[in-house]
């Protein structure tokens, strides 16, 4: 009895001691107390070296954990991650309501522009519905082209378009019996914001907004880079757009073999022509963020949003291209100029906009008639001319852009 | 008469070892174990009581002397995150933290703007622009009649 008392204090005393020299290497709390929260929180005592995610981000104002969740007073860091939105991305499309949304971010009103999370989640690049409405349509599994099914179930709240579903059932391949779809089910679903990468630096992204505003130099996944931004360069829009393509006949994703030698060819299109500016801009110089997430309403296919043509910004040999002259401080060309400041965009200026009136606010008329364009992620400034006025042939019922390739193109 | 020599061979008795038997060794140990413990313990235990969290950041601030603020100047006062207007009617102060999401707004031509969403307003706080939807916070300024400036930043 007694030995066993001198035991159990000796254990008593190691247990004390050892609890000692852990509290002794415990790193000194650095303490945050953000704006936005107003509640301490010590992240920063393991993660101070990390840079800022983006100037609309201060750490000082939002802090880590309003952003990404987990434990804000814990010092261990398994205990502190535990709690964590969305792994390393709290923009997974899985926690990124919890994470980016709320009215005073991106869950905003429409009429404010800020209504992001609601059209991303309906967009195509999310629910994928025009590739499962027509793999299904052409198996047999659905009678019209329509969309009934996404990736994900989803429901539309900002719909503005009439000849649009309401919602999306979620797409079931149990409940499917063609072989051809089963094999697209296996296959192709890796192709929306939901789903993890294939592997390989080629293809390399994150999921969810970080899929396109967290650029990943080099597609190297471990390293992990800690930054948004609107200035996304091509290379971002690849991982996705340019990898590869399917083989009809076997049903497999085939990727790219080529390794292209310069940005003419680094296209995996092997029959399609390209003109200047679709091998010397960002695909976001002219695709716009409607195109590129969404617009609220459920479309079927991708040429239902994506609309912008070579007429966007050349016009036609009628007319000359649609702009606005900014005269609201509000307006929100300038706020988007703001948030990637490559142009001095001011009250004033006069823009291109679209046909559905959405900002190219990177792209400002010149006094001589004449118009610039800033690159949004090169910062490159090109300069060019409507096609009015010149001696371009194109036919007046032949407006599309195909029409424009068939001479502007070059020869790869 | 001498002490006659003792004929007992066996070696002298180890007076320690007969004094400490087995028992009061172990007895011994467990009080010379408690002990170091309750020690370590003890200092453990103050070493948690000891700890003091980050103080919270002062709502008011001593500004003073108020003639050192010239009528017309507008001064910065970094730690209270809040600026110093000083004009004929008198002393007012407006926070510098953007009424939209918190930011320190910084001061610019004409004004005050948001750096993080462009929030901007003009000199004496009024909203040009969005996205904030509203004016900059006013704060309240207290003149001591020893002629100091108080600046309070709570609400």
């Amino acid at each position: 009895m007694k030995l066993a008392t001198v035991f159990a204090s000796a254990a008593m005393l190691v247990a004390l001691v050892a609890s000692w020299i852990i509290q002794d290497r415990q790193p000194k709390p650095v303490a945050l107390t953000p704006t936005f929260t107003g509640q301490v929180e010590y992240c920063l005592t393991c993660h101070a070296d990390l840079a800022q995610i983006s100037t609309s981000h201060p750490v000082e104002t939002f802090g880590c954990v309003s952003c990404h969740g987990g434990e804000r007073l814990a010092l261990d860091a398994d205990l502190a991650h535990s709690t964590m939105r969305g792994g390393a991305n709290p923009s997974d499309l899985a926690a990124v309501e919890e994470s980016c949304g709320g009215a005073d971010c991106h869950n905003g009103l429409a009429q404010d522009h800020r209504d992001h999370i609601q059209r991303v989640q309906t967009s195509l690049q999310t629910t994928y519905a025009g590739a499962i409405a027509q793999m299904r349509y052409t198996f047999g599994a659905q009678a019209d082209l329509a969309a009934h099914y996404g990736v994900q179930a989803v429901e539309t709240q900002e719909k503005t378009n009439p000849n649009t579903p309401d919602a999306l059932l979620a797409f079931d391949p149990s409940k499917e019996t063609a072989p051809g779809i089963l094999k697209f089910a296996e296959n192709c679903l890796t192709c929306h914001l939901e789903a993890e990468p294939l592997p390989g630096a080629q293809t390399y992204r994150f999921t969810g907004c970080a899929a396109c505003h967290t650029p990943t130099p080099g597609g190297d996944p471990e390293q992990i880079v800690h930054r948004l931004t609107t200035a996304i360069p091509y290379t971002q829009c690849n991982t996705c757009h340019n990898r590869g393509n399917y083989d009809l006949r076997s049903m497999t994703f085939q990727t790219r073999s080529d390794l292209a030698t310069d940005r003419l060819h680094d296209y995996y299109q092997p029959i399609a022509q390209f003109t200047r500016c679709e091998y010397t801009l960002d695909c976001v110089d002219c695709h716009t963020r409607q195109e590129a997430m969404g617009d609220g309403n459920i479309y079927s296919k991708k040429k239902d949003i994506q609309y912008i043509q070579c007429k966007t910004c050349h016009g036609t040999l009628a007319e000359l291209p649609k702009t606005t002259t900014i005269t609201d401080p509000n307006d929100l060309a300038l706020r988007q100029a703001f948030l990637n400041p490559v142009i001095d965009l001011k009250v004033g200026d006069t823009i291109l906009v679209t046909d559905k009136d959405e900002p190219l606010w990177n792209i400002r008329q010149l006094p001589d008639g004449a118009y610039e364009m800033i690159g949004k992620a090169t910062g490159q400034r090109f300069t060019f001319r409507p096609v009015k006025g010149t001696a371009c042939q194109q036919k007046v019922d032949q407006q599309e852009s195909r029409y424009c390739h068939e001479c502007h193109a070059v020869q790869r | 008469m001498s002490a006659m020599p003792s004929n007992d061979k066996r070696p002298s008795p180890d007076l320690t070892r007969e004094s400490l038997s087995r028992r009061d060794f172990l007895a011994l140990s467990t009080r010379l174990l408690l002990a170091i413990g309750g020690l370590v313990g003890l200092g453990e235990l103050t070493r948690f009581l000891s700890f003091t969290p980050d103080p919270a950041p002062p709502e008011s601030y001593d500004l003073s002397p108020a003639d050192q603020y010239a009528v017309g100047s507008s001064t910065i006062i970094s730690q209270a995150r809040a600026v110093l207007l000083h004009t004929a009617d008198g002393f007012s102060a407006l926070s510098l933290v953007c009424p939209h999401l918190g930011c320190t707004l910084k001061p610019g031509p004409g004004g005050y703007a948001c750096p993080c969403h462009g929030s901007s307003f003009d000199a004496k706080g009024h909203l040009k622009n969005g996205p904030a939807n509203k004016p900059m916070q006013a704060l309240r300024i207290e003149q001591t009649p020893d002629n100091r400036l108080i600046l309070h930043t709570g609400k």
